[in-house]
């Protein structure tokens, strides 16, 4: 097995999507990701003792990237939203605690 | 003048929708399973996902009716749909509310079995040195009884703890007064293999209202195999005390659990017939755990997560079978899952947590006066890893243990809600974090789950369960009735 080279462009690609494929990919392969100009280069080595075909990790790899830009999307569009429900859910928590404190 | 609004006014209408926070993880190539925030479940087509993600819903369609029902999205004008999300997420995180009600005193380390999977490194029967005093069990329900909740479980383990009786009959008498005068109830469980049972004991259990939890792997063959003792007689001891039990205490006054070993890992039939034949109410399917002398005696790497997830998923198949045929008969792991997936009611299964279950969910008191956040954090200490120790009843007390920079950081570095892909994983909110574990196996508290077998098995219990809600409703109508 061979390592694998997946470039995006740096322009359209973001680093943090990339950072979180790569974490997903460990136990499959390591991948190290090198910015250079406008172009994220993604190097896999295959994990030892892993017999997936290389255009296999590569898929699964893109296969990742694609998840985490719809993840990292997701989270941008509805940050807000989420913080609105947790302050819904435990801010009278934290006013409870405050008036206990002060008393 | 009109009484009611026109029909136009309550239609749904694109541009006043949005998007609720969801998580999804890819089941299959062209499979998703998605989330809400408080885990509410369903599996779209990757074209839905992007739809969904994009907002492309028509709201006469299937799909925009999926994910409103989901809480997937919600309309711009409609709080009431944020609020209901936090009054069950608030639900849901109940169990904090209630913090540290299972105390578990370790009133032996002796044992007169030598399992080779033992997590907890028994004694040999004849060191009463490891037996733990009057003074440390009084000082150990003195803790209990000052941590807030008012229903505590006070449970008795070992080693063998019907070896250090005389202790256990010491110490209800005093604990139930004290926790009266404290306005608190007590419930009792003796942990035992009940070999050691006599009809005293059986009286002293009835009286007390004391539950029993014993140790039952199968049939004969496999479960002598697997816990051996003296006269190689374990299977028949068990089995005799438990329907001793069931007859003086009552069938629900007693279980058992299984733990999994490479020999069970063809005999899950065999296993679940042993139980019905005794009458039991249920089984679970446990794999064996990386602490004691499973790990010494490398048991627990005779097979993996892979293999175990076959072995479960065969037992439940095979369990599902035997309630459509009218007896209920739960597997009690999935039965966690399914109310954690169905229901929003507070878990009190602390592996299912996070913030993790250690010391919140559970105090441990060693017989040597030792304090350790988990029961498999004390088994980490007896192979010299005192990682998980918060502290001794020589000179703690609750707020001292609870409120310990050990404990706190443990809890904090280990929350799945902000951990490595545990943050984006649509199963989060059923998980829970294990911190024992992933300290255990890979030495981090946090755990790299892409490696993590507790991960793995986790996401494969959890996506077989979404295929049998989605995919057949006979078994589907068994699971909603384990999740009550």
């Amino acid at each position: 097995m061979t390592s694998l080279v997946i470039e995006y462009s740096a322009a359209t690609q973001s680093l943090g999507a990339l950072r979180e494929a790569a974490y997903r990919l460990i136990g499959h392969g390591s991948c190290q990701i090198e910015t250079v100009g406008d172009v994220h280069r993604c190097l896999i080595e295959p994990a030892p003792r892993r017999h997936r075909p290389d255009d296999e990790l590569r898929s699964m790899f893109i296969d990742l990237v694609t998840d985490e830009n719809l993840r990292e999307k997701l989270a941008t569009e509805t940050a807000a939203t989420r913080h609105l429900i947790l302050a819904l859910a435990f801010g009278a928590l934290a006013s409870k605690d405050d008036a206990s404190s002060s008393a | 003048m009109a009484r009611f609004q026109p029909a136009d006014a309550f239609r749904v209408k694109r541009d006043d929708l949005e998007l609720l926070p969801f998580r999804f993880e890819r089941l299959a190539a062209d499979r998703f399973v998605v989330s809400n925030v408080v885990g509410d479940m369903a599996t779209l087509s990757g074209v839905d996902l992007r739809r969904l993600s994009n907002l492309d819903l028509d709201p006469s369609e299937p799909l925009y009716a999926l994910a409103a029902e989901k809480l997937l999205v919600r309309r711009k004008d409609s709080p009431v749909i944020l609020q209901l999300l936090a009054l069950r997420l608030r639900s849901r995180m109940g169990f904090l509310q209630h913090p540290s009600q299972l105390h578990i005193l370790v009133v032996t380390l002796r044992c007169e079995h030598s399992c080779p999977y033992c997590q907890v490194s028994r004694r040999s029967v004849d060191r009463e040195l490891y037996d733990m005093s009057f003074a440390t069990a009084l000082r150990a329900v003195d803790v209990a009884l000052s941590s807030p909740s008012e229903h505590l479980k006070l449970e008795f383990q070992g080693g063998e703890p019907l070896l250090n009786f005389d202790l256990i009959r010491q110490v209800v008498p005093v604990a139930r007064e004290r926790s009266i005068a404290a306005g608190k109830t007590v419930q009792f469980v003796i942990t035992s293999n009940l070999a050691l049972l006599t009809d005293e004991i059986l009286d002293f259990c009835k009286v007390n209202e004391i539950l029993l939890s014993t140790s039952l792997d199968g049939p004969a063959d496999l479960h002598n195999r697997n816990r051996p003792r003296p006269g190689g007689n374990s299977h028949a001891l068990a089995v005799e005390g438990i329907r001793r039990a069931q007859e003086l205490l009552g069938a629900d006054r007693v279980g058992a659990l299984m733990t999994t070993t490479q020999a069970s890992l063809n005999r899950v039939e065999d296993i679940v017939d042993e139980y019905l034949r005794l009458g039991l109410d249920g089984i679970f399917l446990r794999p064996l755990s990386p602490y004691g002398f499973a790990v010494k005696t490398k048991q627990f790497y005779k097979y993996d997560g892979r293999v175990w997830l076959d072995f479960y998923e065969r037992g439940l198949r095979y369990i599902l079978e035997i309630n459509k045929q009218g007896r209920h008969f739960p597997e009690f792991y999935t039965s966690l899952l399914m109310r954690r997936m169905l229901t929003d009611r507070p878990t009190g299964y602390v592996d299912l947590r996070s913030p993790a279950g250690i010391g919140l969910g559970a105090l441990v008191y060693n017989y040597d006066g030792k304090v350790f956040a988990s029961d498999e954090g004390r088994m980490l200490a007896e192979m010299g890893d005192r990682t998980f120790e918060l502290g001794n009843l020589s000179s703690d007390d609750y707020a001292s243990l609870i409120l310990s920079d050990r404990l706190i950081d443990l809890v904090d570095q280990s929350l799945t809600q902000c951990a490595p892909q545990c943050s984006t994983c649509a199963f989060e909110p059923l998980c829970g974090a294990d911190p024992v574990y992933h300290h255990a196996t890979q030495g981090d508290p946090v755990g790299i789950k892409p490696l993590s077998e507790f991960c793995a098995r986790q996401k494969g219990i959890m996506t077989l369960l979404v295929r049998l809600l989605e995919e057949s409703p006979e078994d589907a109508a068994i699971l909603r009735r384990w999740a009550r």
